[in-house]
């Protein structure tokens, strides 16, 4: 089944630090609940792992990511994923981001990501009906992580480091000390069956009463 | 010399022959958990079997990497396409005349696709191991609708069939197609249309359903190395078909290949075929020299055993102005998936769609069936029906309701005029079937007066009358007729053997008896009904008649229990055989009576000197001396074999009437009334018909409000689980009313016609025809199924009827 997702999520991060994690696919693999990079295959080529836990079901995708394009200037990068789970599902995405600077605050931007993915297998079958709301969830939750390890990023010379300490006080804290995305400490890094769960429900009830209201 | 007996009618009732509500045998061993299934057999040794399979529905295989499953403790084997290949084992024939992949073979067709197997110590290291083989799979482009795949352009989807322009069925027209069949006469039914002042059409689909028997599939294979024999235990509705096939694949001679059909957990069509974990289990077996364990899960069964119906049906209907019709068309698309593996007579690649003409006098009629590849399983099988009979019933019924509503007739009144009248029989319709014996006017009649159908539609019209009326409310009616007990073996074979069925009963000294059959009960009740023809044939209490079936090594060959064909073909065996023994029975009554067979007479249990009460011989008497002190000249023993071939089929019909509430604003749907009347000809046993009648009507009902298998672009099933496939529980299940009439067979020896599969067959088009009726004075002609309450309830608002 094919799940399409357009999604905008504004962010207190500047737009120079966000790219510079958005450009970084290791680091930004990183941010992706239950995702890792295992492996550079070349320039534009990694081989890595997502595993997705919805309930009783657990899927472990291990595939291939390749970099289609990189725009520096424009702040965009455009991915293909494909993987298969050894359970009996395969997937692939087709997924486009870019960095928007808030032309109103630089200390501000915006992620803007477009995705096409597509499931197969047992995946799709259990999950179908629940897949728009799980990958809502998970890109809630990625979206998160990435600003968090944004945040954790040194900040551009010079630049709207003063604002973005005054929006967020703890990132400059602990920004100073950590550097890494793996030190971040807030960061989920795996889904939250128990939390998507809760999730569908409350998305459902919401659902249900908001339609007929 | 014989002690004062009972009377004659007090000895017929202690038989519990024909006609009893007897009791079902099997059901002691049943509700106490006492049945014997493929899956409760354990053998010493046994090894268990697992399955790879496609996540994808159209995909070349690029490389299978078996290793890490091969390296896990516990597990024996892991097979793929490419180890079968030397035993020629990897694409296997089927009944259709195609050939289908034992496991795939460089290109996967459809999503569930055996890939690869894998023989474990337990069933729960087998499933591990399955995850542990590793398959990159290069994805194709995937064609789900038959429409879409006989476009020039459409993918390839059979490339094994890559210039073969015929096929087993005639010329192949384009990559994806598989045949084109018609029946009748197309020059007259045009002629028919052509000349014709009122003329109907309908495009209608019946969607893709499973059997979804509550057992899954499985076997158990036990090849003896030492010895060379072949044991299989098998959920199968025709062993003696299997056995045969098993030993032309695998070589072994047929005399050392036993199939056994254990109890059987359902079958309802979904086990006639042989699937590719059967054969992979017996070759496992035969390569291990281990017995080897095979039973699906309920998301294998559904998502890759056979289906039913999937049929893009168009019907044309010409009639005068006042309602005779003139002439029928059709044109279908059926999509039989990746493989033709449909179950039908060799020569009948639609089957007995050609029914579609029903219980009317049709002068001029032409049917073109067009079979289609496409990336779903293979399957097409009778889901409780003849072949093809469910969908050409739906076909017709619908088409006389689209024709009455055109006309403003009434349902009831436009059938009485187009039904072959009871002097008609033996009717040969423009098709070419010669319906045996029908009394359709008595039988519709019966209807209408039990329900208050007058009644009914004034309660209709005063509801639609009123705008606040909560609900709409609809009236099916359906007459069908159906075609069962395949087949007179000069029309119907399966891979060559004529679809005769046997007998054998064996009389034993004290007077009680065995019989053994060709085909095999899966809930039918035959040990039970079975019984009743010999107790009334022979005056032996049914009470100490053992039947046995499902042993080829022990039961006379026969083709098997599905298409009604049980009571039709097997049931008038047993009376033939019964008949052979009655006749050797007389011949030694006259020898112990010393009187001429032409001075006796047979009473219940027993021949009787004419004219003289106290000069008989029972049959327990006769049994004796069948064996101790026969005639001169007469072999010992009391047993006959009998093979029947049936001169015609059956043509059980029934009338059948629904009546629905729809909920205006939730699409929810009422069965407020079902009222089947059946004739089935001479009846065995009341009780177990209405049993059979309950549950092919729960299962009509199923299909016609909820089951479906819907597919998206890629393929996947999204409904291969019981929490997404509707299996109506009682909770679900409406009231039945039942009735009949009583209409022998004229060319059947005890006049029977069969009948568990007519409430299947007539309720589906029921229930769609209450459902449309509801919505008819919107100006709607047709509602395709399933009718659940969403899609209702988006029919309410499209057609401006939701409150």
């Amino acid at each position: 089944m094919e799940v399409k997702l357009d999604k905008q999520y504004p962010l207190d991060v500047d737009a120079d630090r966000a790219w510079a994690l958005l450009s970084d696919l290791k680091a930004t693999a990183g941010c992706m609940p239950g995702a890792e990079i295992l492996e550079q295959l070349s320039d534009t080529s990694y081989k890595g792992a997502v595993k997705v836990k919805v309930g009783p079901a657990v899927a472990q995708f291990g595939g291939t990511v390749d970099v289609v394009d990189t725009n520096t200037e424009n702040r965009t990068v455009v991915l293909r994923g494909k993987g298969a789970d050894k359970g009996g599902s395969s997937a692939s995405m087709d997924l486009s981001a870019a960095i928007v600077a808030d032309p109103t605050n630089p200390a501000h931007c915006v992620l803007n990501g477009s995705a096409a993915v597509i499931v197969n297998g047992k995946f799709a079958q259990f999950g179908g009906r629940m897949m728009v709301q799980v990958s809502e969830m998970i890109l809630g939750q990625f979206v998160e992580n990435f600003r968090q390890t944004a945040l954790t990023l040194p900040a551009p010379a010079g630049s709207a480091a003063g604002q973005s300490g005054a929006a967020e006080p703890t990132g400059t804290t602990t920004g100073a000390a950590s550097t890494t995305a793996s030190d971040a400490p807030k960061i989920a890094k795996e889904i939250n069956g128990l939390a998507i769960f809760w999730q569908l429900i409350k998305g459902w009830w919401q659902g249900l009463f908001g339609s007929r209201g | 010399m014989n002690a004062p007996t009972d009377t004659a009618e007090a000895r017929e009732l202690a038989l519990a022959g024909m006609g009893a509500s007897r009791l079902r045998k099997e059901d002691a061993r049943f509700i106490q958990g006492k049945g014997n299934y493929v899956d409760d057999l354990k053998l010493p040794g046994m090894l268990h079997m697992d399955i790879v399979r496609a996540p994808v529905a159209h995909a070349r295989i690029k490389k299978i990497n078996k290793e890490a499953a091969l390296a896990m403790p516990g597990v024996h084997a892991v097979l793929t396409a490419d180890d079968l290949k030397p035993l020629k084992l990897h694409w296997m024939p089927t009944l259709a005349g195609d050939v289908a992949a034992v496991l795939a073979d460089e290109k996967v067709h459809f999503q569930m696709q055996e890939v690869a197997i894998v023989i474990a110590d337990d069933r729960y290291i087998a499933a591990d191991a399955v995850e542990a083989v590793e398959v990159e799979y290069e994805e194709l482009p995937v064609v789900m609708d038959p429409f879409e795949a006989l476009k020039p352009d459409a993918p390839v989807l059979r490339e094994d069939l890559a210039g073969k322009t015929e096929g087993a069925h005639g010329k192949r027209e384009h990559h994806n197609h598989i045949f084109t069949w018609e029946a009748g006469d197309k020059a007259a039914a045009d002629a028919a249309f052509d000349a014709a002042p009122v003329k109907v059409s309908q495009h209608m689909y019946y969607p893709r359903v499973h059997p979804c028997p509550l057992e899954t599939c499985g076997c158990v294979a036990n090849f003896d190395p030492i010895r060379g024999e072949l044991t299989t235990h098998i959920t199968s509705q025709a062993p003696h078909v299997v056995r045969t096939v098993v030993s032309l694949l695998s070589g072994i001679p047929e005399s050392k290949v036993r199939i056994i059909s254990p109890d059987i957990g359902g079958g309802f069509g979904n086990k006639v075929g042989i699937y590719p974990g059967y054969v992979c289990a017996i070759v496992a077996s035969i390569v291990l020299g281990r017995p080897v364990k095979w039973v699906e899960d309920r998301i294998e069964n559904i998502s890759s055993t056979a289906f039913a119906r999937d049929y893009h049906m168009d019907g044309e209907l010409a009639a005068t102005s006042d309602g005779k019709i003139l002439g029928l068309r059709v044109n279908v698309v059926a999509d039989h998936g990746a493989f033709d593996a449909c179950a039908d007579p060799t020569k009948f690649p639609a089957g007995l769609f050609h029914i579609c003409s029903g219980s009317y006098d049709v002068p001029a009629a032409h049917a073109s069936v067009k079979g289609v590849y496409t990336n779903k399983a293979p399957g097409g099988v009778a889901y409780r029906c003849s072949f093809r009979v469910t969908e050409a019933v739906y076909l017709i019924e619908r088409m006389v309701d689209v024709l009455a509503q055109k006309l403003g007739m009434d349902k009831a009144e436009i059938r009485a005029k187009n039904f072959i009248k009871k002097e008609q029989f033996p009717y040969t319709s423009a098709f070419g079937f010669e319906y045996d014996s029908g009394d359709y006017h008595t039988a519709l009649q019966k209807v209408l007066d039990a329900v208050d159908y007058k009644g009914l539609r004034a309660e209709q019209a005063a509801k639609r009358a009123d705008p606040d009326s909560p609900t709409l409310m609809g009236i099916g009616l359906v007459t069908f007729t159906e075609v069962v007990g395949a087949g007179p073996s000069k029309m119907c074979d399966i891979l060559g053997v004529g679809m005769f069925d046997s007998c054998e009963i064996r009389v034993h000294p004290t007077g009680s008896a065995i019989a053994r059959m060709g085909t095999i009960t899966q809930g039918q009740g035959h040990q039970t009904t079975y019984a009743q023809i010999i107790a009334t044939e022979l005056g032996i209490p049914s009470e100490v008649i053992q039947v046995e079936e499902g042993d080829t090594s022990t039961a006379p060959y026969g083709l098997g229990t599905y298409g009604s064909r049980s009571t039709p073909v097997a049931g008038a065996a047993i009376a033939l055989a019964a008949r052979k023994i009655h006749a050797k029975a007389k011949k030694i009554a006259a020898h112990l009576l010393e009187v001429n067979e032409g001075d006796l007479d047979w009473e219940v249990d027993r021949f009787k000197v004419k004219g003289d009460d106290a000069k008989f011989k029972t049959m327990a008497e006769i049994s004796w001396a069948a064996y101790n002190q026969p005639p001169e000249g007469l072999e010992p023993g009391l047993e006959a074999v009998h093979y029947y071939d049936p001169p015609n089929f059956t043509y059980p019909f029934g009338i059948y009437l629904c009546v629905v509430d729809i909920d205006r604003a939730t699409g929810e749907t009422k069965i407020r009334r079902f009222y089947a009347l059946d004739d089935c000809g001479t009846r065995i046993n009341p009780m177990i018909i209405e049993g059979q009648i309950h549950g092919g009507l729960t299962e009509g009902f199923a299909v016609a409000m909820g089951q479906q298998m819907p597919f998206d672009a890629q393929g996947n099933l999204m409904g291969n689980t019981l929490m997404d496939y509707f299996l109506p529980t009682a909770v679900e299940t409406p009231k039945w009313e039942t009735d009949f009439t009583v209409t022998p067979s004229p060319h059947h020896p005890i006049g029977a016609k069969g009948v568990a599969e007519s409430p299947h067959v007539g309720s589906i088009p029921t229930f769609t025809s209450a459902i449309v009726d509801a919505f008819s004075h919107l100006g709607v002609t047709h509602l395709d199924m399933p009718h659940s309450s969403y899609r209702l309830w988006k029919s309410l608002r499209e057609h401006g009827a939701a409150l």
